[in-house]
């Protein structure tokens, strides 16, 4: 399997709106995915589709392999599926809603009784899961969530702005157990508007805008494909005009601007070159105090992608 | 990552039973509804008491009492009952949020609404069964030895058709709307306008007949046996309804009189014209058009159900 999900030019329009444009969506599995965009980019409206919630008007859909059609149950047994804010049945209480969605699973008395104390756990809650819903904050809500979409031990995660609503404490947990998802092999599928969030956790990201999906690729690959240049700070033991003007006939350098013993070279490549600048330094008797490349952020990239595309954020 | 089995049809939808009935018995309109019920239940059968001690008289036995009375349940308290059943079974559900997480489970839409569905059912069979039980006592401590216990099957059988031809409007306006408030007050103005106009159809325009084929009452008339009273033959005259809602009444009369005949009275002819029918042809004909009511808006409800985009 090499695909977890795949859509082919999908396509949903409310009235005269073009929510999702033609989207072609590859997510390889056992990666982590983040699906970047701006506020009303189609991000959700995308998971939506995904999870059968809303109909496309164009486009195919596959879910872990399986082509989806209408209201397809059996493709979301592998999937665990977490909504942006989600809301649980306030009547219900933690433990409750977990075991009765383990039914909806199919999961044994026995593996509900050793599935749901231990997502308890690992998402904060214990203690808490005799409580009724109805008396969660909204970041217990969101840890809820969180729980339930990992209850069935899913293929693929699907997480829709996972840190939404949650305190700084929060945001870092979740990122730390979508990296220990990710660690177990399987697929996490995460929509953010959150740009470090996504860099910090993710291997490839899909960038969207307008319903359109403007880049697709692993986050080295895009930063090498749309930022091409970098700058590297060095800083020298004493000041050289012989090295500066050795370091400009590099060919991936495009121009060193001397300040004192502080030099900063533009680079035409976002590729790591460090190794050969330090070469070339020493090679000619220089000292290197310290040396630091400040690459395109994706952040930068974002921006570059939807300024480009002539959108306001 | 675990062996997936999926489990089976059934396990599914009982979780999505297990999880409504939960809703429906802490539901504070539910709870509210079952306590009205019984505080009504009680005090219809308090009350001759308590004014026959005040009148200085002693309480008759009345073996009737709780074969006529059933659960004590009018057309407004089946309405009442439907309503609070399922005004928010899924139009609650969208307007919570909470559909989102629900149909992102492997339970297919139609799993989740005839669980729903099972569910209002068997929350309503308890409390109604509960109602004819209480009755049923505190009929036989107040009023003595009962007849014809054994037929209170049926009476809880077409009460409850009875409410299920509501609860189909309620969950079909709903469903359709997405609206709890208007899945109440749009039954509500279905129920209060063939309440009103009922009467005013019968007496100004001789078409009785269209109330037969209306949820509700529908038209009244009167069932006459001919029966012994200290061995003197009489006639005693029942008082029949036509619609959706007299099915309980109807079909225990039917299993007393079999043969008997309803008879209703064009109320704006002079003078007054009879026109008869047999109870038995009344009971079929309102267990025919319940049951396309209850058929037709169910498909409606599930139908719009299964179409239908969770868009916020």
């Amino acid at each position: 399997m090499k695909h977890a999900i795949e859509t082919v030019g999908l396509t949903k329009r409310y009235g005269s709106l073009t929510a999702v444009n033609k989207l072609d969506l590859k997510v390889e599995h056992g990666t982590v995915h983040g699906f970047l965009g701006p506020n009303g980019a189609g991000k959700t409206t995308t998971i939506k589709i995904l999870m059968g919630l809303l109909r496309p008007d164009e486009g195919t859909i596959k879910i872990l392999d399986r082509e989806i059609r209408g209201d397809t149950p059996e493709a979301r047994l592998k999937v665990g599926y977490m909504p942006e804010l989600p809301r649980f049945p306030k009547h219900l209480k933690g433990w409750e809603l977990l075991d009765i969605y383990g039914k909806m699973y199919g999961m044994t008395t026995q593996q509900r009784g050793e599935q749901i104390p231990k997502l308890l756990e690992m998402v904060g809650l214990k203690g808490r899961e005799k409580d009724l819903i109805g008396k969660y904050s909204k970041g217990m809500q969101q840890r809820l969530g969180i729980a339930q979409a990992l209850l069935n031990e899913p293929e693929l995660v699907i997480l829709d702005e996972p840190s939404l609503g949650l305190d700084p404490v929060g945001m870092v947990e979740v990122r730390e157990l979508v990296r220990e998802i990710a660690k177990e092999g399987r697929t996490v599928f995460l929509s953010s508007h959150l740009l470090f969030e996504v860099e910090q956790v993710c291997t490839h990201i899909t960038i969207i805008h307008k319903g359109v999906a403007l880049a697709s690729d692993t986050i080295q690959n895009i930063y090498s494909k749309l930022s091409g240049s970098s700058t590297l700070h060095v800083e020298l033991a004493t000041p050289s005009d012989i090295i500066v003007e050795a370091l400009k006939k590099l060919s991936f350098v495009s121009d060193v601007t001397p300040d004192g013993n502080m030099l900063t070279i533009e680079l035409k490549t976002n590729d790591d070159v460090r190794p050969q600048i330090s070469q070339e330094i020493t090679k000619l008797g220089g000292v290197i105090v310290s040396m630091n490349l400040k690459g395109q952020t994706l952040e930068d990239v974002f921006m570059q992608l939807i300024t480009k595309t002539g959108g306001e954020k | 990552m675990r062996e997936k089995t999926g489990g089976d049809w059934k396990t599914r939808f009982l979780a999505v039973v297990k999880y409504e009935l939960l809703w429906n018995i802490r539901k504070k309109k539910f709870i509210g509804v079952i306590t009205l019920a019984f505080t009504l239940a009680t005090l219809s059968l308090v009350l001759p008491v308590a004014l026959s001690n005040m009148s200085g008289g002693e309480l008759e036995a009345n073996p009737e009492y709780v074969i006529s009375t059933g659960a004590g349940i009018g057309g407004l308290g089946m309405f009442l009952f439907a309503v609070v059943m399922v005004m928010n079974s899924i139009s609650g559900e969208f307007e919570s949020g909470t559909i989102v997480p629900l149909l992102t489970k492997p339970v297919s839409r139609t799993t989740v609404f005839l669980g729903k569905l099972l569910a209002a059912f068997i929350t309503l069979l308890s409390a109604y069964a509960s109602l004819f039980i209480y009755m049923t006592v505190g009929g036989w401590i107040i009023y003595g030895p009962q007849n014809d216990l054994y037929l209170l099957p049926l009476s809880l059988l077409g009460t409850i058709i009875s409410t299920l031809v509501w609860m189909a409007i309620v969950l079909a306006i709903g469903t359709i709307s997405k609206s709890s408030l208007l899945a109440a007050l749009g039954t509500f103005g279905i129920f209060m306008a063939l309440t009103i106009s009922s009467p005013i159809i019968s007496f100004f325009t001789n078409q009785a007949w269209i109330m037969h084929y209306l949820p509700g009452s529908g038209a009244y008339g009167l069932i006459q046996i001919q029966t012994e009273i200290q061995g003197v033959p009489v006639i005693k005259s029942i008082s029949a309804l036509t619609g959706t809602d007299s099915i309980a009444a109807n079909l225990v009369n039917y299993a007393r009189y079999p043969s008997a005949n309803v008879t209703f009275y064009s109320l704006s002819s002079n003078p007054l014209e009879p026109i008869t029918e047999p109870l038995s042809f009344i009971l079929l004909r309102s267990l025919a058009v319940a049951s396309a009511y209850i058929i037709g808006f169910l498909f409606a409800a599930w139908y719009f159900f299964k179409r239908t985009q969770v868009l916020e």
